[in-house]
């Protein structure tokens, strides 16, 4: 391929000439047509501007409409008119030069300053930073230094579409205004103000910019001519780009909207010329020429503000900025995404007899989609045979391309001849086969996972089939999902596509390495069943099982039966055993021990669990456990797939899934599982059990409810009598669900199908279950029981404000709040099933209004992360060079490869256990404990160089660990803990080390494979990181629940957390909803100190603090005297004395005294004179001082909501609710080095932008985890680093976006598209095309990924291998000797 | 001659200690007579009933062979005189774990039959036959 090597793009603007010399034609006439229906000459449609339908002729270029390019014409117009797109730069530039004699309105040594400055600025962000000051700087100074005139200011004339005026009513130097005003003040009836002011018409500033010094221009940050800017011809594009539909056979038109357009702009500008001509009178040319100002405008952007009123209420065309703006516009629509040939999209369906790198295609499909095959020796046969065979018949072919590049065309012509003359470079344009590949993908692609490349299967029928266990990275199921199918035409697209988009490549996601593509749904029930421990199978049932696996292709070592006497019995987990590993040479030795869901760690008996939960695979054998979601499923580390594929290879790991799905397929297809009424009937004992918790739960709700009636009810932290109620009640309601939940799981058969299925993981959760058979629970709608909808009452059925969940009706128990105590199978009550409508529908909403809101999120993130990559000296830079990090993610470790969770690269204990298993002690060379660290500690520090200090420390305090066990042993079986006997001596020693021996080799093994492993997880040069990691936090944001709030701590501080949190945390917003600082406290074991410190920071008031306020009104004076209340500030340690109160008062902005007007009179009075003197006046001012007073605050922080004492493991920490950070740092008895607080901008601010992004990183984090999502640490450091290594906080918005990028194409397809182009144009931007959006736009490859590198390559010495009796030795070197 | 890796006499004591889980599988508690071990031992009592009180000789075999060959791992035909013939209930699985209790100095040995496990606790001098990995029989005969 080769691609043009462009040094980039450079925006600039047009003169009137230029445009003139650069066109063909000179466009005048209104008419398209002549008489004959010919385009005319001189009109817009005339055909020396190239044809104008496929039957046309260019009579400039000379050829058709395939090949003319098109060609300009221009459009003089009579008058000059403004520019819509750059009306706002030419105000700013007259607002910068002097109306007389059009210089910069700077003095002259700052001007030189200036220049130097601008000069010297190469980024354009800074330049137009810089410009922006000396704009401000200029509109200031209004009397020209240089010629002495007064300056108006300049501004838009907001009555008049785009007209400019200098307003003079401010500048008062002007004698005209003095004498304009003394004149007008003997008119009568005139009240309006004077408005002095001029008009700045598009002559008057053409004739302006024209005499602007070229140096000033540079001033301003102009990078041409000003005169530019303003509009004296019209280039008209050419015809190909506003086509023209003929209608009725050619008797009539439809015209584009770009034609319609000018041909307006050819009216007003023809009547201008009358009108001129004519010597009308000044007012109607004058309308005439703002008429033609209207139509240039809408001709370039129909959406201009301001239109006058009869303007905008025409028709709508669409200007040139419509065609480029949004969705569908030229930018997103057409040049970043692009349409391609050879895809196809269908319904899908499941079938896993397919491996999962397979996609079954239609035939169908495979007819039309087509491989352009290269002629070979080798291919030949197969190739003549898919000639002759056509484009009808499958395995055909449909073109067949010679050598001198015709393309033959196989639905016409003797195939059979075709198919003789085949020679070798030929190119055979054959149907798809077995084997080839394709990419297959399904949208909403919000991750790369969800494109991946596949082998095809050509299959009958009319779906697209593929593994189930694929489904989860497309996010795919079979209820009439749609996939697509892309077919890469090259052998280099092939290769790549394999390679780095292979489904069995891409099994771990980089979000944080677990497993994506694994079993699910049926695959866990069935091996669930299969391992349950009482499955037991006869030789032919065994045997039978093990040929479903493989497909009879593999062969199977049939493994000795547990049960030999009284029968011959295997149990399931052989089975599975041999699943792993089917035959002897099969080199695959999996170790590993997991706990499943139902796992009781309380009792924590491992293997002896009496669920069978204990999963203990060694070395490839099914020691124990029923196999669940957690062994087989995705969206884990340490299951079974992610094993095989890090201590083996991918290929071990999806042929194991092969197998599984073949088995469960055909052995659930026997056996059968499927779910009836039966399965959720509740038994008796169920029935009474559920009806006794209800009663139990409502007793005490009811309880609740009386002792707030009472007043006695313990309050919560921070909370009042009803949110308390409220909060403990619903707590009490849900719990109801949740205990039902558990008796279900206790009392049902083991049997029941949905229980199965809880179980094992497939599908449904307990609550389902209880849901279905026992009780539906709590309906909560916006996070809170069911709101009134009438008056203090949610229903009309109820009596008001009643919040218990048992009113009783006719002989029935009625929830008033929404409590279902129904089960799916009994049904619901008429309100029961109201209050089910309200939650339901809440959360359909929900999903609206949240897939939209995270698809802008994504594309936000993408638009600023995509140009990130890795390069080969291990830092994160941008598409221009820039350095991001230093080293991808502090460790340079690609999170897609981690093993062990929190983003840690291996999991030690696994890894040990494994070296353990497959390396036998044989009691040779065991070690003693020193030993065993000193040995580690010599390798580690041999190879320190290679790896982290945090993985060096991690793995010896891993080794230091296994040696503790190992002294626990030996002191246990009281043996010498330092030293190893002689070996067979000692009985006790032989036991001990079967116990936790660690020999030498295992040791050498065990760190050996640590670092081997720990160096092929680094992170690979020219990985496009930044796009990685914007997708693992992308794809995460459509799983969240919208509106989750959420308790941190404390009930009733509610924190806001899910889709919106991470918006605000991207976006970097300014006014977060939930402003929290969470303060350490110097003594955290004492509530009193907590107490105090509380009290310091959350406000107080006078109010709170006065025993009395009161004015005293007494002859000689009047006052208000202040009392305070000191048992009180003394019991709560407020230290408020009379002094700081006086402070206080006279700070406060509304009150207006001074010091002598506040006394302290003793020490808890205070008397407040009012500086008023008028005696009338004076009782009103005391009564405003008293409305005051009271909420003056004294003591704290006036940003602060609030403040919660929260208790946390004996340790007390306080919670802000409000804002001003600094302030509570710097509160005595707040460890201010530990503080913390949620506002990303305020940390940025008050402890600078290091800090700001370490809270980012931790924002996120947080806000993750608690909706249950792990993300590798790495993307949020990426993400918190791009925003902030510009040494401000940007945010992920247009506005920062700005700030972070350079390129105007990339801005430009991001969000307002125009502006930024004209923006470029008349500062002459320069765009490298180097990021990734502008390569997509300009359609050449990116510097990413695999084009990281150009190849250097002299095509000569290529050598030629011929086919011969010696391949590879005949292989001559023609072409280097010529 | 067959060299036994382990042979007792238990007595057991208690059936399904957690709960009867499995249809055709019971855990069973016993306690040895002669070396006072105890064990916890998964059966199939489908096809090999027992019951509370039940006496029976337990013995752990590396082979089958009499004459002591070790075990081939392979199915062999025809009705050679094995060990087997002695005994009603005979299992075949893996030694896996080998554990001391964390504080009265016992050891515990561990043997998945194929899923159904045993453990045995006693005295670490009956342990020392035993090796991790190693395939065992085990034969049981009522008394």
């Amino acid at each position: 391929m080769e691609f043009l090597d462009r040094e980039g793009i450079k925006f600039s603007t047009f003169s009137g000439v230029e445009i003139q010399k650069s066109a063909e034609v000179q466009v005048y006439s209104q008419e398209f047509y002549d008489s004959s229906l010919k385009p005319k000459s001189g009109a817009l449609l005339d055909s020396r501007m190239g044809p104008a339908n496929k039957s046309g002729h260019c009579t400039t270029c000379h050829t058709g409409y395939e090949k003319c390019p098109g060609h300009f014409g221009y459009l003089k117009l009579i008058l000059p008119v403004f520019n819509t797109g750059y009306f706002d730069a030419i105000i700013n530039i007259l607002k910068c030069i002097c109306k007389s004699c059009a210089r910069v309105l700077l003095p002259e040594n700052e001007r030189k300053e200036l220049l130097r400055k601008m000069r010297h600025l190469s980024a354009a962000d800074h330049k137009s930073q810089q410009w922006k000051k000396i704009r401000d700087k200029c509109n200031k100074i209004s009397q020209c230094p240089r010629c002495g005139y007064i300056n108006g200011t300049v501004k838009k004339d907001t009555k008049n579409f785009m007209t400019i005026i200098q307003d003079f009513s401010k500048s008062n130097t002007d004698k005209n205004v003095e004498e304009c005003k003394s004149a007008i003040s003997h008119m009568r009836d005139v009240k309006t103000p004077i408005r002095m002011f001029h008009g700045l018409n598009p002559v008057r500033v053409l004739e302006l910019f024209k005499r602007m010094l070229d140096e000033d221009c540079e001033v301003l940050n102009l990078s041409d001519r000003p005169e530019k800017l303003i509009v004296t011809d019209i280039a008209v594009p050419p015809v190909v780009i506003r086509p023209s539909v003929i209608t009725d056979f050619g008797a009539a038109s439809n015209e584009n909207d770009i034609t319609a357009r000018l041909r307006k702009i050819i009216t007003a500008n023809s009547l201008l010329r009358a009108s001129l001509d004519e010597s009308s009178s000044i007012s109607k040319c004058m309308d005439i020429w703002s008429h033609l100002q209207v139509e240039c405008a809408l001709y370039i952007n129909s959406d201009v503000r301001g239109l006058p009123i009869g303007a905008s209420l025409a028709k709508k065309e669409n200007g040139f900025v419509q065609r480029l703006n949004g969705k569908q516009g030229r930018f997103r629509c057409n040049l970043s995404g692009k349409r391609v040939e050879f895809t196809g999209r269908t319904v899908i369906s499941p079938d896993p007899n397919l491996k999962i790198t397979e996609v079954a295609i239609p035939i169908l499909m495979a007819r039309v989609l087509t491989y352009p095959e290269r002629v070979s020796n080798h291919n030949i046969e197969k190739l003549r045979q898919c000639v002759r065979n056509g484009s009808y018949k499958y395995p055909g072919a449909n073109f067949v391309i010679r050598p001198d590049g015709t393309k033959q065309n196989l639905k016409f012509g003797q195939r059979n001849n075709i198919a003789n003359e085949l020679r070798c470079d030929y190119i055979v344009e054959r149907h798809l086969e077995d084997g080839d590949i394709v990419l297959f993908n399904r949208q909403p692609s919000l991750h790369r996972m969800s494109i991946m490349c596949h082998r095809a299967r050509i299959m009958p029928w009319r779906t697209l089939r593929f593994n189930e266990s694929v489904c989860n990275p497309y996010n795919a199921d079979f209820d009439g999902d749609e996939m697509n199918l892309h077919v890469p035409q090259t052998e280099e697209a092939r290769t790549e596509a394999i390679i780095l988009m292979g489904v069995q490549n891409n099994l771990c996601t980089p979000k944080n390495g677990e497993i994506l593509v694994a079993s699910t749904q049926d695959f866990l029930t069935s091996s669930f069943l299969i391992t349950r421990k009482d499955t037991f199978y006869d030789r032919s049932a065994f045997c039978l099982m093990c040929s479903f696996m493989g497909d009879g292709m593999d062969p199977i070592d049939l493994p000795t039966p547990a049960l030999i006497k009284p029968m011959e019995l295997w149990t399931g987990k052989q089975l599975f055993s041999v699943l792993l590993r089917p035959y002897a040479q099969m080199k695959v030795f999996v170790n590993l021990t997991l706990m499943e869901k139902s796992y009781d760690k309380r009792q924590g008996r491992e293997t002896m669990c009496p669920n069978d939960a204990f999963v203990y695979f060694r070395n490839s054998d099914l020691l124990c456990g029923q196999l669940g979601k957690a062994t087989l499923g995705n969206g884990n580390k340490d299951g079974l797939f992610s094993v095989l594929l890090r201590d083996y290879n991918s290929h071990a790991a999806a042929s194991c899934m092969n197998r599984l799905a073949k088995l469960s397929a055909r052995w659930i297809g026997n056996h059968g599982f499927s779910i009836g009424i039966d399965d959720v009937q509740p038994g008796h004992h169920l029935n009474l059990r559920k009806k006794e918790t209800i009663e139990k739960s409502y007793e005490k709700c009811d309880n609740l409810i009386c002792s707030f009636n009472k007043g006695e009810l313990v309050l919560q932290p921070g909370c009042n009598a009803a949110q308390t109620l409220e909060s403990q009640i619903t707590g009490e309601l849900n719990k109801i669900r949740q205990d039902t939940a558990d008796v279900c799981m206790k009392e049902l058969h083991w049997r029941n199908s949905p229980l199965i299925m809880s179980q094992c993981g497939s599908k449904g959760s307990p609550i389902n279950i209880s849901q279905m058979i026992a009780c539906v629970g709590q309906q909560s709608v916006g996070g809170r029981r069911a709101p009134d909808g009438f008056i203090d009452r949610t229903l009309p059925h109820f009596p008001k404000s009643s919040k218990t969940p048992s009113v009783c009706f006719l002989d029935q128990e009625y929830d008033a709040k929404g409590f279902v105590a129904n089960s799916f199978y009994t049904g619901l009550t008429a309100t029961e099933f109201f209050f089910h409508t309200m939650a339901g529908r809440e959360g359909l909403v929900d999903t609206a209004v949240k897939t939209a809101e995270t698809g802008y999120m994504s594309r936000r993130l993408i638009k600023s992360l995509e140009d990130l990559s890795t390069y080969y000296d291990e830092t994160v830079r941008n598409s221009s060079g820039g350095i991001v990090q230093l080293l991808y993610g502090d460790d340079g470790m690609d999170p897609a490869k981690m093993e062990a969770n929190e983003g840690k690269p291996l999991n030690f204990s696994q890894l040990f256990l494994k070296v353990k298993a497959t390396c036998p002690a044989r009691r040779q060379d065991l070690l003693c404990s020193s030993e065993v660290i000193k040995i580690s500690e010599d390798i580690l520090t041999k190879h320190e160089d290679l790896i982290s200090a945090q993985f060096k420390t991690d793995l010896l305090n891993f080794v230091s660990n296994q040696v503790t066990l190992l002294r626990k042993t030996r002191t246990l079986l009281e043996l010498d803990e330092n030293s190893i006997a002689n070996e067979g001596s000692n009985i006790l020693e032989k036991v001990a080390a079967n116990i936790s021996g660690i020999s030498s080799k295992q040791l050498q093994v065990f760190l050996g494979t640590c670092l081997a492993r720990y160096q092929s997880k680094r992170v690979e040069a020219g990985a496009a990181i930044g796009a990685i990691g914007a997708q693992s936090i992308g794809e995460p944001g459509t799983q969240m629940t919208l509106k989750t709030f959420h308790f941190a701590g404390v009930a009733s501080m509610n924190i806001t957390l899910g889709v919106p949190r991470i918006k605000e945390i991207i976006n970097a917003t300014k006014n977060i909803s939930t402003p929290i600082i969470t303060a350490i406290l110097v003594c955290d074991n004492d509530v009193r100190s907590a107490r105090i410190v509380k009290g310091h920071i959350e406000k107080t008031v006078l109010g709170q603090v006065a025993k009395s306020i009161k004015t005293i009104l007494k002859p000689i004076q009047a006052c208000v005297v202040i009392k305070l209340d000191l048992e009180q500030i003394k019991a709560l340690h407020m230290g408020i004395t009379v002094d700081s109160v006086r402070q206080s008062i006279l700070s406060h902005p509304r009150i207006k005294l001074k010091d002598s007007h506040v006394l302290a009179i003793c020490a808890d009075k205070l008397r407040i004179f009012s500086p008023e003197t008028d005696k009338k006046k004076l009782l009103f001012e005391l009564h405003h001082l008293m409305t005051i007073l009271p909420n003056v605050i004294v003591k704290g922080i006036s940003t602060v909501e609030r403040a919660v004492i929260n208790k946390d493991k004996d340790k007390y920490s306080l919670l802000v609710e409000g804002t001003n950070l600094l302030a509570v740092m710097g509160t005595q008895g707040v460890k201010g080095c530990e503080t913390k607080s949620n506002h990303i901008i305020e940390v940025w601010g008050t402890l600078g932008i290091e800090a700001a992004r370490k809270s980012i990183i931790d924002e996120m984090q947080y806000t993750m985890k608690s909706h249950g999502m792990s993300i590798d640490i790495r993307h949020m450091n990426l993400l918190a680093d791009v925003m902030t290594y510009k040494g401000e906080v940007l945010g992920i918005t247009r506005f920062g976006l700005v700030k972070m990028k350079a390129s105007v194409l990339m801005l430009a397809s991001f969000e307002q598209t125009a502006s930024h182009l004209f923006n470029a144009s008349v500062n002459g931007r320069d765009d490298k095309i180097e990021g990734v959006s502008e390569c997509i736009i300009m359609g050449i490859p990116m510097r990413l990924g695999t084009g990281i590198l150009k190849v250097k390559q002299r095509y000569l010495l290529i050598v030629n291998y011929y086919l011969g009796t010696f391949m590879f030795l005949s292989s001559n070197l023609t072409s280097l000797e010529t | 001659m067959v060299e036994l890796l382990f042979e007792d006499i238990f007595s057991l004591t208690r059936m399904d200690p957690d709960g009867k889980r499995f249809d055709k599988v019971s855990r069973i508690e016993a306690k040895s007579e002669q070396f006072e071990m105890y064990m916890q031992l998964d059966v199939n009592t489908e096809i090999y009933p027992l019951h509370v009180g039940d006496k029976f000789t337990m013995v752990l075999a590396p082979t089958l062979n009499l004459d002591g060959t070790p075990d081939t791992g392979y199915f062999t035909q025809g009705g050679r005189k094995t060990l087997a013939d002695k005994f009603e209930y005979v299992m075949h699985g893996k030694l896996y774990k080998i554990a001391e209790e964390s504080n009265t100095g016992l050891v515990e040995i561990y043997v998945s039959f194929g899923g159904l496990l045993m453990m045995l606790r006693g005295d670490p001098s009956n342990a020392t036959n035993f090796e991790l990995d190693q395939k065992l029989f085990l034969l049981m005969r009522k008394v």
